[in-house]
């Protein structure tokens, strides 16, 4: 499955090199995945191929070894400078040891990286990152040196991340509790923002349980039908003649009807549970980016607060000619800039999240849109194929029973 | 659902009484159940609406209203007078409380009521018994007396009829435990008879189970359809615009589709399959009982001729010493050789009986079973169709919320 991308001068990941546009052009695919190293520490590859015509990239084609590691990487990085961006989501971290290497679970991996990294790629910001472009062109021992430095500077701490959102639960009880609450903005927009991403999280969750109940029970479905089957076909054995061809006919189509719906259910899947996760993923990173703002309106804040008492100290040393007056001149302009510059990171993020919120209403429209057409179709087709399955059975019971 | 009455001479259940044909003809049917009495003492009572041109009954309609207990008592008269024929099988007797009076399970019971009796007037020997003509043609008092009378006579003991199936099973441990084992038939033919009947059986009670199951988890995939629309819904409300809408309409539909599911297909699956199912197992049970009718014939039979033998041993030795008890012993002889000689020919008519029923049991069932199947497989195909056709009406409308 592919997610269209929103930048239109990318017309797919599998433009031709050779139409050789004046238009800049960034396409990422990521293929082939090997299952490399032994018992614990085995772990799997992907090719990555580039195909670009972006200066300081090296054109026309370069492929590059990755693992997941690597992307995790890539997203900290981006996540670390892009304050107001939201961060193209990651798939989980490895499942279950056993499921870990199974064929399904290597192909969703596969084609959620693909989405991730083609997300960025098609991104106008993010899409100049230099850590992008190491991670799209560096040979593997590098990449592997970048790695190793990194680990451990960017680890968010959950806690941080999540308070914010436990506010929205706790207003009350906080004021009558009299806790001290960390300063955050209030305006009703932010509110709002705040609300509608809560509301849509639980939801979301709400409605993947269900998809994921849906698959599970098409499965029973199908396995009961293949149990009846095969009852119906024994009765068969048992009768003979006329009677036992009904009932064996009966039992060999209700088992094929169960391999139909098997497989229905993987298809809803693939087509229903994935984009539904991918939209989690998509609200978690939006999250992390409203608690990136939340950080930085604090920050301003608390330098605003600091400010304050350094001018009413500036103010005290120059009224009593102290000799400390230049110091404190000193530390105060430089906190101005550090406040400047704080008030300055902040309104960036807010713009830039006002426009990330458009950009990810009109992506999430698109691709829902896609998932539910793909659902409606694929529901459509498999009613329409059990329907017919059983109509071929009609004329092989009438000979049956005239017999 | 109709079963067709294997008699050529029925043309159904409906034959207009105008045909007064030469051909003689019994047509039955049993409808209007209504409620009567209070409380624990409630019950149905059924009309039973007899069309016929046979002698000795009150043409050309007769309307009697009779319950469950007449139709018991019928079948239990029958099975008693006609040894060797599988007695069509009765629904079961009352189900949990609250569903008994539930609007399904009365028509459920009308149905296979109908159809018992229709069995009954369509089989060339039944129909001609004295007490289905009671239960067609007299009124409701008289009907109360004859069944207060027989109450009792006529109870199965149930570990009898049961005895001979379990010994299907348990040939060896019986020669190994020394139990003496009940004088059997041990031709090939009954013994390959019983084990179909064991097998059959079998086989019927997994079919069975295994179509309940089929029923249970389409409810479950219909209430968890169910689910997801709502949830979807859900998710569309919090939305607003073009995704909303679309979230919406998925959401709607999945829950229309999740009734049309839950209802349609588990009754599709109860009426034209489970039912059939259950009908087949009962004639099964019938057939079993016979089966155990015929061994306790076979049995009398043997027990006479045995008794038969000692009375002659005796009866010469008394000849011998010139006892005077000579001619006493000779009356008794006599009377018993009566006896051996009905013995032997009951159990011949069972046989008999049994043969020609096994023959008309096998042709019923294959149509029965070739109609419930037909209806089934028809049915299947329409729900599946009608389905299809609901997701596809969702397809221009997912289609306009996508391109705004």
């Amino acid at each position: 499955m592919t997610m269209n991308p929103t930048n239109a001068s990318l017309s797919g990941s599998m433009q031709s090199p050779r139409s050789q546009s004046s238009q800049p052009f960034l396409s990422v695919s990521v293929t082939d995945p090997v299952k490399l190293g032994n018992g614990v520490q085995a772990y799997i590859s992907y090719r990555v191929i580039t195909q670009t015509n972006f200066p300081d990239y090296q054109g026309p084609e370069k492929i590059v070894i990755r693992r997941y590691s690597d992307f995790v990487w890539l997203h900290d990085r981006l996540f670390e400078k892009y304050k107001g961006i939201f961060i193209p989501p990651l798939p989980e971290k490895s499942a279950v040891e056993k499921f870990r290497f199974s064929a399904e679970f290597i192909e969703m991996r596969r084609q959620a990286l693909d989405i991730f990294i083609n997300r960025i790629a098609s991104h106008h910001e993010l899409q100049q990152s230099e850590d992008l472009r190491t991670f799209l062109q560096a040979d593997e021992e590098a990449m592997e040196r970048f790695r190793a430095q990194e680990s451990g500077i960017f680890k968010k701490k959950p806690s941080d991340l999540m308070q914010i959102f436990k506010d929205v639960q706790s207003k009350v009880s906080d004021v009558v509790l009299g806790k001290e609450k960390p300063v955050e903005e209030s305006t009703p927009e932010y509110e709002k923002m705040k609300h509608y991403i809560f509301e849509l999280e639980n939801h979301l969750a709400e409605a993947q349980k269900h998809a994921y109940r849906l698959v599970k029970r098409h499965r029973e479905l199908g396995q009961s039908l293949s149990d009846f089957g095969k009852a119906v076909k024994l009765l068969g054995d048992c009768e003979g003649n006329a009677l036992g061809k009904a009932f064996s006919e009966l039992g060999a189509k209700s088992e094929t009807l169960s391999i139909k719906l098997q497989k229905e259910a993987y298809q809803i899947l693939m087509n229903f549970e994935e984009p539904l996760k991918d939209y989690v993923r998509a609200v978690q990173s939006i999250k992390a980016t409203i608690a990136e703002r939340a950080n930085a309106f604090r920050r301003q804040c608390e330098l605003a607060e600091t400010m304050k008492l350094k001018e009413i100290n500036l103010d005290k040393l120059t009224l009593t000619r102290s000799d400390k007056v230049a110091e404190a001149q000193h530390e105060y302009n430089e906190l101005k800039v550090e406040s400047e510059q704080a008030a300055q990171t902040f309104e960036t993020i807010v713009r830039l999240m006002n426009e990330e919120m458009v950009r990810f209403q009109e992506q999430k429209t698109k691709d829902m849109g896609i998932a539910f057409h793909e659902f409606a179709k694929g529901q459509a087709r498999l009613a329409n194929g059990i329907a017919d399955a059983w109509r071929s059975l009609i004329p092989k019971l009438e000979s049956c029973s005239s017999s």
